[in-house]
């Protein structure tokens, strides 16, 4: 039966879920540029008519429920992206440093490795001049420091990346403990059936950030968000998160270890911590591999060649390299035998003026060595090596940032709060909210004429 | 279908893309460069670092050539010397020879010839920045010293040692020719022609001066085909010497086609890079202010 109180209350009901609408516009616009935050809209529905005789007139507005707009394949999409990024520029960071240890020119390896052999070539003009001598000495020397002061910048980031791996796992631990903590307000919520929307932001933030440092997997369920990381090692469980921990390997590195101290170090694949660790235990260790194994065969060659000669004093040539026996450590411990210029097995008959013996120590520059790369071809391929290593880490970055700012461009059409929308709405709001106040004013008029009516 | 109504975020890595290309310009235009890291092109720095080895040695072969240069004028110019003297001993002979000739005459012209012995001898010494030219490899030492027990009245001191030396990479010359083969060879040894000469016409019998002075043309023949081994090494090292200087011109020109860039080019790349710089940032100007707002009438 339509009266005047069901036209009342249809009113009051229309007030009530217009101003619902602009308080949910107000944080729309309140929340506009708050980072993770997903629009949220209000979803009005049609109240049950009412029966008036055999006509049947509609009941008013009900409000359903208010909603977050989000899409969560798109969610996870951009945490993965966002784990290779991070990946991507850890290796960047790192090598952009090494890579400053092989320039391509001024001194380097390859050059101070050219002056030696240049100087000794110089030597076969004059093998009995003692400041030739004294310069070919002095580049041996430099080629010696240089050996070791490359093989000391190697070992420089490795370290830097072990203390990132150390703050890097501290970090994720304490981003796991966060999402247990909003999984137990998630479970609180549900049961109480309230809107999910804020929380979800919140665990979306935080596994961002969980993103950004290691590679997650993340399953949303009732009793809140399950995150495992490397090959399933599980982070987040409900309300329970499990630690990792780090130990020093035997060379030192920090491993990752998960909760049963299993090491997990080599399934960590993503994140600022996967990134490190490729530079740590891949990329250094091979260009570390690499310098050592030149250091190793050329002064192993080098000092056979002296052998075949005679120093100015016309003993024969004895070894002017001091290397280790093992390939690893060669170019740390690479070092002269001597810083006299005389040791120079520069003569072929044992008399001081013969230049025999140069053709032997400067064929060293391009004949091949023992793993038949020349040294100056092996210089080279470091070079090569570790900028095809830092072109790789940037050109990944780089094409990765455009898929994340395409993921995010889409992530933003459906989630993003957009001013001109809220504003349109919010005229809406209001001219709806107006309206229904003036049914309110036309109601009570009627009252007062029903009223003035009876006196 | 929705836009995503926030651009700032995408807007800003345009922006920062394009300010980084704008950096990337500059710096090529600055070094000339078109690789300044390894990572820029790492095949051509690998091969830039090859290149500038090649160009390194090919210096210093050059540097090696030109000292051997000097060294073998040097020798040559020893030599000529020598074979005008010979010359010179030989006429001598000759005239010593002449059964017209008197004893006396004779004993004058030994004189002479021995004269002729000590001034080769003197060249057989010649240094050249301290190293013994005709010693061998033996340095510190005159190759010649005299000796009276010595047929010839000189010993050699120093050895049969040559040195070669590298002038390209797959060249090298020979530096020096020992002084025991040039002066004092068993077959034709300039220093016992001359000394036997000297004895001859010293003792006064003029077939066996005729047959010292057929010794001493034998000894200057021996000379002169040594001296030709010095003319081609000079000739060969002049040969080189430009050879290496045109390939200095090769390797530099392509260490430039690999890491260098065109000035045109890379002030071209900077304009074009600029432009596109300050159109991305009047674009995000004009989209960042832009709402509906701004049309709303309050």
């Amino acid at each position: 039966m339509a009266t005047l109180n069901s036209a009342l209350s249809i009113a009051s009901q229309s007030l009530q879920a217009q101003e619902l609408e602009l308080q949910v516009t107000n944080n729309n616009i309140a929340n506009a540029s708050t980072t993770g935050y997903a629009r949220e809209t209000v979803s009005l529905s049609e109240a049950s008519p009412l029966t008036d005789g055999t006509v049947q007139v509609g009941g008013g507005v009900n409000v359903t429920s208010v909603t977050s707009v989000r899409n969560d394949l798109l969610t996870l999409r951009i945490q993965q992206q966002t784990s290779q990024q991070s990946s991507a520029d850890a290796q960047v960071n790192a090598l952009d440093q090494i890579q400053t240890l092989f320039p391509s020119s001024g001194t380097s390896l390859s050059s101070t490795l050219s002056t030696f052999f240049n100087n000794l070539s110089a030597l076969s003009s004059d093998p009995s001049d003692s400041a030739t001598r004294q310069t070919a000495i002095q580049g041996a020397q430099a080629l010696v420091s240089q050996f070791n002061s490359i093989s000391a910048g190697l070992s420089g980031p490795a370290s830097n990346l072990n203390t990132t791996v150390t703050s890097d796992v501290s970090q994720i631990n304490s981003l796991a403990s966060q999402v247990a903590q909003l999984n137990v307000e998630l479970q609180q919520q549900n049961a109480e059936g309230q809107n999910l929307g804020p929380i979800g932001d919140q665990l979306n933030q935080v596994e961002l950030q969980l993103a950004q440092l290691t590679n997650i997997t993340v399953t949303h369920s009732t009793q809140g968000d399950t995150i495992t990381t490397g090959n399933g090692t599980p982070l987040v469980q409900g309300n329970a998160s499990y630690a990792l921990s780090t130990a020093n390997d035997s060379s030192g590195n920090a491993q990752v270890l998960d909760q049963n101290g299993t090491n997990i170090t080599s399934q960590i694949s993503g994140g600022d911590l996967g990134g490190s660790i490729q530079v740590r235990d891949t990329q250094i260790p091979t260009l570390l591999n690499s310098l050592d194994t030149l250091a190793n065969q050329f002064a192993t060659a080098f000092n056979a060649a002296q052998a075949q000669g005679y120093d100015e004093n016309g003993n024969a040539g004895a070894a002017l390299f001091t290397v280790s026996n093992t390939v690893a450590g060669s170019a740390a411990s690479i070092a002269l035998t001597t810083t006299d210029p005389s040791a120079l097995a520069a003569s072929s008959d044992g008399s001081s003026g013969s230049n025999g013996n140069v053709a032997n120590l400067t064929a060293l520059q391009n004949t091949a060595l023992s793993n038949g790369q020349s040294a100056t071809a092996q210089s080279a391929n470091l070079v090569y090596q570790i900028g095809s290593y830092t072109a790789t880490a940037t050109s990944d970055s780089t094409s990765i940032q455009q898929s994340l700012t395409a993921l995010n461009n889409q992530q933003g059409s459906i989630s993003g709060v957009s001013i001109d929308q809220e504003s349109a709405n919010l005229i809406q709001y209001q001219q709806a909210y107006a309206a229904a106040a003036k049914v309110v004013s036309t109601i009570q008029s009627l009252f007062d004429t029903t009223i003035n009516m009876i006196q | 279908m929705r836009f995503n109504p926030n651009l700032n975020a995408s807007v800003l890595i345009d922006i920062q893309n394009s300010e980084q290309a704008v950096q990337t310009a500059f710096q090529q235009v600055s070094t000339g460069q078109r690789v300044n890291l390894p990572s820029d092109d790492p095949a051509a720095s690998a091969a830039y670092v090859q290149l500038q080895a090649q160009a390194a040695n090919v210096d210093q072969y050059s540097s090696n050539a030109s000292s051997v240069l000097s060294q073998a004028q040097t020798a040559d110019g020893v030599l000529t010397s020598v074979v005008s003297l010979l010359n010179q001993a030989i006429t001598l002979g000759t005239e010593g020879a002449n059964s017209t000739t008197s004893d006396s005459d004779r004993q004058s012209i030994a004189t002479n010839i021995q004269g002729i012995l000590s001034n080769v001898v003197g060249l057989a010494n010649t240094t050249f920045q301290g190293i013994s030219l005709f010693g061998g490899t033996v340095s510190g030492k005159a190759a010649f010293t005299a000796d009276s027990t010595s047929p010839t009245g000189y010993t050699y001191n120093g050895n049969t040692g040559v040195n070669s030396i590298s002038v390209g990479s797959s060249l090298s010359v020979q530096a020096n020719i020992p002084g025991s083969t040039l002066f004092t060879n068993s077959s034709a040894s300039v220093l016992g022609a001359l000394s036997n000469l000297a004895s001859a016409l010293q003792a006064g019998n003029t077939s066996t001066i005729a047959i010292a002075t057929t010794d001493v043309t034998s000894a200057l023949q021996y000379v002169t085909a040594q001296h030709a081994v010095y003319g081609n090494t000079i000739n060969q090292l002049t040969a080189q010497e430009t050879y290496l200087s045109q390939e200095t011109v090769t390797l530099t020109s392509r260490e430039n086609s690999l890491v260098g860039i065109d000035a045109a080019t890379a002030a071209e790349n900077l304009t074009n890079a600029e432009t596109s710089n300050s159109a991305v940032l009047a674009a995000a100007a004009k989209v960042i202010q832009n709402s509906l707002l701004n049309y709303l009438q309050s």
